[in-house]
């Protein structure tokens, strides 16, 4: 009996024994299978499981004006997503109502998605808060960069915009993209078993901020010269129109600004032909203002000289089977009258004199036809004509200005050529940019001829009259030119009204383009586009510091302008301006209403006349400074 | 000396040193997270505070701006454009 139960434990135990070698054996073999065979996979899912990568988006770099002011700017703002299958239907409501939308433009946003969507991006922060407030289970907050332009309208068409991805879509935003694009990071955190981030994540890659990108431009006269235009068209009741302001000196670019103009931080309430930036991508045919290329280009010859007299046929002129007018009937002319009294009919004949190939040679050489460089995108060459397709009709034509077309940035450009005695200097607007060396397209004897006579065309007897601001000269041309109609012949009653000129005339500082669109009340440049020129000039010269009265650079005077305002303490109260800074005097004599004449610069150290109490307003006050 | 004695307290000794490091372990790995803590805590308000300057360079660019600075001075100033007859840069 007993030998039956020793033999029963005995098998019981081995048995037992038995199934926990197997189980260890299938332990060991699941052991091999979970740390050698599948390793590296479950490796790999552990990683997954505790660390995430995210990546973290970096601010577009600033465009800053020639004074360090701020033209477009990146800053944060928050955006509105959710994880689209977590989110209550019941409540989709609560956030359309929160985010101001349509209940069913969210549902189509949600409806059937699964993870990741966006809901509102770009939002106010209030918006933001109210949706967050109601506390929705998989609806989050995001942070985006934003895209501001502070001069709004103003520097719209030049800067263009950026698009919620961040991309730059048109303007500068889009053509220094590369540059001005920030350097998205990653970085990866690792997560606990809830799936929580834990702090001290590492950064894979480190975000990097865009770099700035720094304008010639200056935001003061941008401003000046958009709000010039906008009330020109305005009064004319133009389509549209264009502005260049160019330092000649070095082809700087201080404002560029066209009408209607279109407010980059609200883009998309605009349609995309008002985007594009009128004064680099559309072309008009310039009439007149080219004159003073064709008398260039016949002074060149040696044939003309600028006291050489043409006979304008009495306002008709035919070439070929082509009749060319003149507004107002001209006898004989000099060259200067040719300009002054804007025939075209002596602009052509000279043109016949002068031949396709050398005309053709200098209004290339002065930029038309070809690309600025600029670095603006959509810049259009404008269209001159090869020289061997020009006929007589189409040689007499050019020369006052139809049959090319040419951007408002050419013009400018083309005019300091004749500002910088005759050297062509590229256009810039952004510093740092490479730009093609100057070169020579006139002789300086020439160009210098030429520009005293765009003094003329710009005085009383001339047709730019309008463009002269009070106390400068300016040397300048009018244009006026007929649409084309785009079937090979010209609009009737669609003008384009042009003027272009440099000031002050004696020492250039500011050339200036100015185009206006289909004006409405005259149809002529000297009406039109010249008061544009004068309004800009007249703001633009004070604001650069241009006197009016340079006969030398150590004499510097002024009128100080008559003021209603009482007078100050001045007479017993000050007796003596020495050791007193320019500012003050200045201060002084505006409130008293004395003219000032002012020598040197530092601080006052002589007066005439020495005491002030017996001064009486208009009264000339004459002090001299030590430097 | 009784050896038995020596022997425990080797052991025992043994068994301590571990311990310690263990716990030195874990506070470090406390201290550790709390650092961590408080450098992300550091990096995001540096974060914040270049969001804030961005922000307040764009307000300073929006109230200078040069039309509303005009209009101002004309406005409320009572000041008016410099004419071309005024000295502007001695």
């Amino acid at each position: 009996m007993k030998a039956t139960s020793d033999i029963y434990v005995r098998r019981r135990i081995e048995a037992i024994t038995g199934l926990m070698a197997l189980g260890f054996a299938l332990l060991a073999i699941r052991a091999v299978d979970l740390q050698w065979l599948q390793a590296d996979k479950l490796q790999q899912l552990a990683e997954n499981q505790r660390q995430r990568e995210f990546s973290i988006s970096a601010p577009r770099g600033p465009i800053l004006d020639t004074q360090g002011r701020v033209l477009a700017e990146s800053i944060q703002v928050p955006s509105i997503s959710a994880i689209a299958n977590e989110v209550p239907q019941g409540r989709i409501a609560d956030i359309a109502k929160a985010l101001g939308m349509q209940k069913s433009r969210l549902v189509q946003r949600l409806r059937g998605r699964h993870g990741f969507v966006w809901l509102a991006r770009q939002i106010s922060p209030d918006t933001a808060k109210m949706v967050m407030a109601l506390n929705i289970p998989g609806v989050r907050q995001e942070m985006e960069w934003r895209r501001y332009n502070p001069l709004g309208p103003a520097t719209g068409h030049l800067l263009g915009f950026v698009g919620v991805d961040g991309r730059g879509l048109e303007g500068l935003e889009h053509s220094m993209d590369t540059q001005l694009a920030g350097l998205p990071g990653r970085m990866q955190v690792r997560r606990d078993a809830r799936g929580v981030s834990l702090p001290g994540g590492a950064w894979l890659t480190q975000p990097r901020m865009g770099r700035q990108v720094s304008l010639y431009l200056d935001a003061t006269i941008q401003s000046l010269a958009y709000a010039a235009l906008a009330e020109g068209v305005r009064i004319q009741g133009a389509k549209g129109g264009s502005v260049v302001v160019m330092r000649p000196g070095d082809g700087a670019v201080l404002a560029m600004a066209s009408w209607p103009g279109f407010n980059p931080n609200d883009f998309h309430r605009y349609r995309p032909n008002q985007w594009r930036n009128r004064a680099v991508t559309d072309v008009f045919e310039p009439g007149s203002v080219l004159k003073p290329f064709a008398v260039a280009a016949a002074l060149e010859t040696g044939r003309w000289r600028k006291q050489s007299r043409i006979f304008c046929e009495n306002g008709h002129f035919r070439v070929a089977n082509y009749v060319i007018h003149d507004d107002h009937s001209e006898g004989w002319l000099d060259m200067t009258g040719v300009l002054a009294r804007s025939s075209n009919i002596c602009a052509a004949k000279l043109a016949l004199d002068v031949g396709p190939e050398r005309l053709h040679h200098i209004l290339e050489k002065v930029g038309l036809g070809n690309r600025t460089g600029i670095g603006l995108s959509g810049e259009s060459p404008g269209i001159l004509p090869p020289a061997e397709r020009w006929g007589p009709v189409e040689t007499a034509t050019i020369a006052f200005g139809q049959g090319v077309a040419i951007t408002p940035l050419q013009l400018a450009t083309a005019f300091s050529v004749l500002v910088n005695d005759g050297m062509h200097v590229s256009p810039r607007i952004i510093r740092g940019r490479t730009h093609g060396e100057p070169y020579r397209v006139i002789p300086k004897k020439i160009a210098r001829t030429v520009m005293k006579m765009l003094v003329h065309a710009a005085s009383p007897e001339g047709t730019g009259v309008l463009a002269v601001p009070a106390g400068y000269r300016v040397a300048g041309k009018t244009g006026t030119a007929q649409k084309p109609d785009g079937h090979g012949s010209y609009a009737k009653g669609k003008f384009t009204a042009v003027f272009a000129g440099a000031v002050p005339a004696d020492d250039p500082q500011l050339v200036i383009a100015v185009m206006v669109d289909e004006p409405q009340e005259s149809i002529y440049g000297g009406k039109v586009a010249a008061p544009i020129f004068r309004h800009i000039a007249a703001a633009a010269l004070p604001y650069l510091g241009v006197s009016p009265h340079r006969t030398n650079h150590d004499w510097r005077s002024m009128t100080v302008a008559d003021h209603d305002s009482s007078r100050p303490e001045t007479g017993d109260a000050l007796p003596s301006l020495y050791r007193r800074s320019l500012r003050e005097v200045r201060k002084l004599a505006s409130a008293s209403g004395y003219q000032l004449h002012v020598h040197g610069s530092g601080w006052v150290m002589r007066q005439k006349p020495v005491a002030l109490s017996h001064m009486d307003p208009g009264a000339v006050l004459e002090v001299w400074l030590d430097d | 000396m009784n050896p038995k004695y020596h022997s425990v307290r080797r052991w025992l000794m043994l068994l301590l040193l571990p311990g310690l490091l263990a716990a030195a372990q874990v506070g470090m790995a406390h201290k550790r997270l709390e650092l961590a803590r408080q450098h992300d805590a550091v990096q995001r308000e540096v974060r914040s505070l270049h969001a804030e300057i961005s922000r307040l360079t764009l307000e300073l660019a929006t109230l200078s701006r040069p039309e509303r600075l005009r209009r101002l001075a004309i406005a409320e100033l009572g000041m008016r454009p410099p004419t071309p007859m005024q000295v502007i840069r001695p």
